[in-house]
């Protein structure tokens, strides 16, 4: 009876023992990735913010109302980019992201561009229209894919495919903490100008505001989308280092336990072996 | 020379920060001159040759795409791709360009991709006058 236990625990200690070493070896892997993506999401960053603030302040600069990419219309249909993880053990990653977008679309129909396994496996499952399905690596986007993509989602924003493009991705606010973030790329909003800047209203546009932003706008959207998708990545990597350092530490804890109960099985085994000898040997 | 500061960003690094005495890109009317307390300006950029001229001299680059931004004395230029005349690889561009002019070739004017292709035509003539 107490052999049986005793193997029993012995054989979930080794179980144990060898997730641990998985967990262990995810969060060494994701440790070492974590340095080259936290890289690549700060020399990404510059050009995000800066043509952030060229195109508000051209945006501003607008006076015609007929710039698509500026005048909001009734949404009939929005369109969504989600960049979620390419595979699961990284805690709410993923489910965090599906949940943010979920809340934000409401009633209203959309359309996906997914980008990471992750989201394209939920969308498909789920049977919502995706524009595309070719990003599955989020590691992997580069410059030149994230120009195609906007292309694409320009010309089907200026179709009127969909009359609002949003993104949701994951912000990389500290090892410790992600947060998901949901923006809303076009239309433009058009900014809180609190003291009608006036050096804004003095800048020259060549030719005029609305034909700058015309042109600029595709390269200014691919540039959020490239330093959305390195932040994301960087994100998904830290999530999974720090579920994993967790799941190590209650592997660990777990197995601390479970040695306690073996060595207690273990102890009451000899005692009851030698309770039997000396009262075999008394009769 | 009077100088002024010129921030050169592409979406995946930042090529340059620092002090300029003048600025030379392709804009949507044309080739433009930026020096030191130039008008507030914004316009944006098409696949050219571009040059930055500070204390050390000269620099000649390939310049495609984005917006240039004057505000203040400080001058922004948002580009697609920047390559400075010494990292251009200029066989590749020759490449490019065969490439591009032998698709062109068989287009039609109307076709949907036919400003994609001759853009990726622009972006490799630049390169090749920026090295040549």
């Amino acid at each position: 009876m107490a052999g049986s236990s005793m193997k029993a625990i012995k054989l979930r200690i080794k179980s144990v023992e060898s997730t641990m070493q998985i967990t262990r070896a995810m969060q060494l892997v994701a440790t070492s990735k974590l340095r080259r993506s936290k890289e690549r999401m700060e020399t990404s960053k510059p050009y995000a913010d800066i043509s952030r603030e060229a195109i508000q302040a051209a945006v501003l600069a607008c006076t015609d109302t007929s710039v698509p990419y500026v005048t909001a219309r009734p949404v009939r249909r929005r369109c969504y980019i989600v960049i979620a993880g390419e595979r699961g053990l990284a805690g709410g990653y993923n489910a965090n992201i599906f949940k943010a977008l979920a809340a934000d679309a409401g009633e209203t129909p959309y359309v996906v561009l997914p980008i990471g396994r992750k989201a394209i496996d939920k969308y498909q499952r789920m049977g919502v229209e995706l524009l595309n399905t070719e990003h599955g690596h989020v590691e992997g986007l580069s410059v030149s894919a994230c120009f195609k993509l906007v292309r694409q989602l320009t010309e089907g924003y200026l179709a009127e495919q969909f009359d609002e493009l949003v993104l949701v991705y994951t912000n990389f606010v500290s090892m410790m903490s992600q947060e998901v973030r949901v923006e809303r790329l076009l239309p433009v909003e058009k900014p809180d100008a609190p003291e009608a800047d006036k050096r804004i209203v003095q800048t020259l546009y060549d030719p005029t505001p609305e034909e700058t932003l015309m042109k600029a706008m595709p390269d200014y959207l691919a540039g959020r989308l490239y330093s959305a998708a390195c932040d994301a990545f960087a994100s998904e990597v830290a999530a999974r280092r720090n579920a994993m350092d967790s799941a190590t530490k209650n592997a660990g804890e777990m197995i601390d336990g479970l040695r306690l109960r073996y060595n207690r099985a273990r102890q009451g085994a000899i005692t009851q072996e030698i309770t039997e000898i000396v009262a075999g040997a008394e009769a | 020379m009077a100088a002024f500061t010129l921030q050169i960003v592409t979406p995946d690094r930042l090529i340059y920060e620092g002090e300029a005495e003048r600025l030379i890109v392709r804009g949507m009317t044309g080739d433009l001159c930026v020096l030191a307390h130039h008008i507030d300006y914004a316009t944006a950029l098409v696949p050219g040759e571009a040059s930055v001229t500070t204390a050390e001299g000269e620099r000649h680059a390939a310049c495609s795409g984005g917006m240039l931004s004057v505000n203040d004395n400080h001058v922004r230029l948002m580009a697609t791709t920047f390559e400075w005349e010494d990292e251009i690889d200029l066989a590749r561009a020759q490449r490019a360009q065969e490439a591009a002019e032998e698709q062109l070739k068989q287009m039609s004017a109307d076709d949907q991709n036919y400003a994609l292709v001759e853009a990726k035509l622009k972006r490799a003539l630049a390169r090749i006058r920026t090295k040549g």
